[in-house]
């Protein structure tokens, strides 16, 4: 039961940093995506440049357990927009939702019952989805380095670096 | 016995304001997903609201969640007690004990900027945050992740479907957000 008291701790270590660097806050995100406050899009940067350089470091000693999401363009397109506005009309996204949860907010506690819903949902709908929209632009799970055909580290370092010094250029508060 | 307080000192203390910087948050959840893909796999969190709903169908109708083969697939052998989901129970954990370390459990039902375009009911606020929810995760399972997944995960990977889902609820949220909380900031 090693693994579980693992996955306990890093999922309390990552609930843990979204409370603190208040990507858990209704306020925080709804300014992100008005884009008045671009203080968690500078963290998502962070976490992504660090992310990038580290998992391709481990993949380097072959050391990463990757799992690549599968790509069917109209698909994701769609999802993506469906995504964008729940996100926006709740200020939560599946994980911070959970985080603010537990810091008292009873409209987190409804989104994620809204969200047990939309999952069954998608979930009975699936077998109509998987031979109509995820049939289109269905590619598996490609990357880019697959695409380039040259090893991920030398497009992770640099992206990784751009990404770190996006995020250290860009402003809290844009004009 | 009620303390005499001002309603207005109240305002301001209802979010959670960050007690972290971004670039501290953001060093920090990087670690934390390369110690999980170099442990286990890349996080993730959208799947476990499938498997939780599984579960307990399972429970109930066990003929009606083993129809549905997604449902079947996603939570394998009817469990919770896997890595995936235990990750995901950490999250509010973490959230609970960061909260109450550092005094910042706050509790309100409307948040800030929903009251200042919609207004203080908190039956509205509810009632749209079921239906954001909803949408939240249908999109999220459609798209096969959230911004755990599909944004952090995902991007790390350098996988091209995270790229067109992260563009896309971008876009999509931010092109909302301006819609909804048009007149939030200049209302006096």
């Amino acid at each position: 039961m090693l693994i579980l008291a693992l996955g306990l701790a890093l999922g309390a270590a990552f609930g843990g940093l979204l409370q603190l660097s208040g990507a858990s806050s209704h306020t925080k995100i709804v300014n992100a995506l008005r884009l008045k406050d671009l203080t968690i899009m500078k963290l998502i940067l962070m976490a992504i440049g660090v992310g990038l350089i580290g998992v391709y470091a481990l993949d380097l000693f072959g050391l990463a357990n990757m799992k690549v999401k599968e790509l069917y363009i109209l698909g994701i397109v769609i999802a993506g927009g469906i995504f964008g506005v729940g996100f926006a009309l709740t200020g939560y996204c599946p994980g911070t939702a959970l985080a603010a949860c537990a810091e008292g907010k009873p409209d987190a506690w409804v989104t994620v019952l809204g969200g047990l819903c939309g999952a069954l949902a998608f979930a009975f709908m699936f077998p109509e989805v998987e031979e109509s929209l995820l049939a289109v632009g269905r590619y598996g799970p490609v990357t880019i380095p697959d695409l380039v055909g040259i090893h991920g580290i030398w497009i992770a370092v640099p992206l990784g670096v751009v990404c770190i010094w996006l995020a250290t250029r860009l402003p809290e508060q844009p004009a | 016995m009620k303390k005499n307080i001002p309603n207005r000192l109240e305002a301001p203390h209802e979010e959670s304001n960050p007690v972290l910087s971004w670039w501290a948050g953001g060093i920090g959840i990087g670690l934390v997903l390369i110690v999980a893909v170099g442990l286990v796999q890349p996080i993730g969190v959208s799947a476990q609201y499938v498997v939780l709903d599984g579960v307990l169908l399972h429970q109930v109708l066990p003929d009606v969640a083993s129809r549905s083969s997604y449902l079947a697939k996603t939570a394998q052998g009817w469990t919770l007690a896997t890595y995936e989901f235990f990750f995901v129970l950490g999250i509010p954990l973490g959230a609970l004990l960061a909260a109450m370390a550092t005094t910042r459990f706050r509790t309100r039902v409307v948040p800030v900027e929903w009251k200042k375009r919609f207004g203080s009911n908190p039956g509205n606020r509810l009632v749209w945050s079921f239906v954001g929810g909803f949408l939240l995760l249908f999109g999220a399972r459609f798209g096969g992740g959230c911004t755990s997944g599909h944004m952090i995960s995902g991007m790390s990977q350098l996988a091209i479907s995270s790229v067109v889902f992260s563009a896309a609820l971008f876009i999509s949220g931010i092109i909302t957000a301006r819609v909804l909380y048009r007149d939030g900031a200049s209302r006096c």
